[in-house]
């Protein structure tokens, strides 16, 4: 179903890092979404193209995080209940690995240059790296409370993690493994991303705030007023975008200046957001009404609604270009 | 025996969860959605179910006091059952009488009373042929903060109890508007 797709497998792994900005409009054959179900327990693959589900595969244990790896041709979920990290072939859209963990694991994120899956533990203080290849545990490291978001800087230099409970973000280096310091955000950081020119943004949602903050020196630039309960952030045309879980709403706002410039309404309980490999659309998914929500980053309006399993949640970066048979 | 013994056990547990996760919850939200379909116009039903501040429809409530009328933020205190029952505090977040629906999040409730942390909830009235349909609908998760929880405080216990809640109130307004 997959057949006729322009790239091949060695130009997705080299041209993703390069993301949007190198490739114009048109050049993908378009991109697929990999949607966990947390209340279905499986997980949706849509053809964001043609606005459909093309498959839907069962994932062991309600999954909530996900990764997506366009140069492994995988993505990673993480089933919250069963404690397990699945390994999903793009192409296959089968499991072809799992990993199961001792504690809480929610969150992912994904290193594709060194090869590492993070995963934070809802319970405990604490991040597992694992081997995207084997899926083996290489090391954990250790936060300032339990994490829940994760984001890996564009450059590759920086992983950082939310920690709930003590409202901060905790900065590595992304090589090294190193701790290098902890950033003050709002209350209870969930979603947290970079955006394209390397400042970090936590979706804040006791606060109804997003922050940015500047990762080389720690220093807080700034707060985004949201609407209520702020999950997620994402980019695109210059843009953040932010989910607004209790308000059923995305609020839209200018990303140098911070200042809001839109909210639109969305389906209900929205939290997943993500933006399309040639920045032209972000997607939202609606927790309670089971959809994803597609949004013209340009119009900033909401131009489509596609169906998913039961409670999709997608906390991660669930996008990557489709692959070719 | 062990039933005696189970809400002690419980409650010892409750004791040792420290202060700082009491915004703490589980990993997996629930939810819920039930609806009833009445004979009475959308208009009569919103008359009677629209006002934040009065839950005297829903036969579990006693009594209910508040503040601040329909608008955002407003809190109410509901007494269950009896003069001193248990209470549960809300607020109120989301307030459109045009769409005939309101969304509003428990701020205060023991878990005794309903196994649930971060409780929303969102209540809307619309049109169905002559009538109404009245739609309830939830978002939880369960009682017990951290792993392996007991029985009385999991997911499924969760989900029975506001169940209970709902069909309760849903049933009862089934009964005043007709079917």
């Amino acid at each position: 179903m997959l057949a006729g797709r322009l790239t091949t497998r060695t130009l997705a792994g080299l041209l993703v890092p390069l993301a949007a900005a190198m490739v114009a409009p048109g050049a993908w054959a378009g991109d697929l979404a990999f949607i966990t179900n947390q209340s279905s327990s499986d997980l949706s693959v849509l053809d964001l193209e043609d606005q459909r589900e093309i498959k839907r595969l069962s994932i062991p244990g309600a999954p909530a995080g996900v990764a997506v790896d366009p140069r492994r041709q995988r993505v990673y979920v993480v089933g919250a209940e069963s404690k397990t990290v699945s390994a999903v072939d793009m192409e296959t859209e089968t499991v072809v690995q799992s990993l199961t963990l001792d504690g809480g694991p929610i969150g992912a994120a994904i290193d594709p240059v060194r090869g590492r899956i993070f995963v934070s533990d809802w319970f405990t203080p604490q991040v597992w790296v694992i081997d995207a290849d084997s899926l083996h545990l290489l090391t954990t490291l250790r936060t300032t409370s339990p994490p829940t978001g994760l984001a890996l800087s564009m450059n590759g230099r920086f992983l950082a993690t939310a920690d709930r409970d003590m409202d901060r973000i905790s900065l590595f280096d992304a090589e090294t493994l190193a701790f290098l310091r902890d950033i003050p955000v709002g209350g209870h950081p969930f979603g947290i991303r970079f955006s394209p020119d390397g400042r970090l943004f936590s979706a804040d949602v006791t606060d109804n705030t997003v922050t940015a903050v500047d990762p080389e020196t720690g220093q807080t630039l700034g707060k985004v007023p949201t609407r209520e309960r702020p999950y997620g952030v994402a980019f695109a045309q210059g843009k953040g975008f932010v989910t607004n879980q209790y308000d059923d709403s995305v609020t839209i706002f200018d990303m140098t200046s911070l200042v809001v410039l839109k909210t639109i309404d969305v389906g209900e309980y929205p939290e997943g957001i993500d933006t399309s490999s040639d920045g032209r659309f972000v997607y939202v998914t609606n927790w309670f009404s089971n959809t994803l929500s597609v949004i013209d980053a340009t119009r900033l309006e909401v131009t489509g609604e596609i169906d998913t399993g039961d409670g999709p949640r997608a906390f991660g970066r669930f996008i990557a270009p489709a692959p070719v048979e | 025996m062990r039933s005696f013994l189970r809400p002690l056990w419980v409650a010892l547990l409750l004791l040792m969860v420290p202060a700082s996760l009491a915004q703490a919850h589980g990993p997996s939200r629930q939810k819920l959605e039930l609806s009833v379909d009445v004979a009475a116009p959308p208009a009569e039903v919103w008359g009677v179910i629209g006002n934040f501040q009065d839950m005297s429809w829903h036969p579990a409530v006693f009594s209910n006091t508040g503040e601040g009328g329909n608008d955002v933020n407003a809190t109410r205190v509901l007494t269950l059952g009896k003069e001193g029952g248990p209470t549960i505090s809300e607020l109120l977040y989301k307030y459109q009488p045009e769409k005939m629906s309101y969304s509003y999040r428990i701020t205060d409730v023991a878990v005794e009373v309903l196994p649930v942390t971060n409780y929303s909830s969102h209540l809307s009235v619309k049109p169905h042929g002559d009538g109404s349909t009245i739609e309830w609908k939830g978002a939880f998760y369960r009682g017990y903060p951290n792993n392996d929880p007991p029985p009385e405080l999991n997911d499924e216990a969760a989900i029975a109890a506001v169940t209970g809640v709902y069909q309760a109130g849903l049933d009862a307004l089934a009964k005043r508007f007709g079917q």
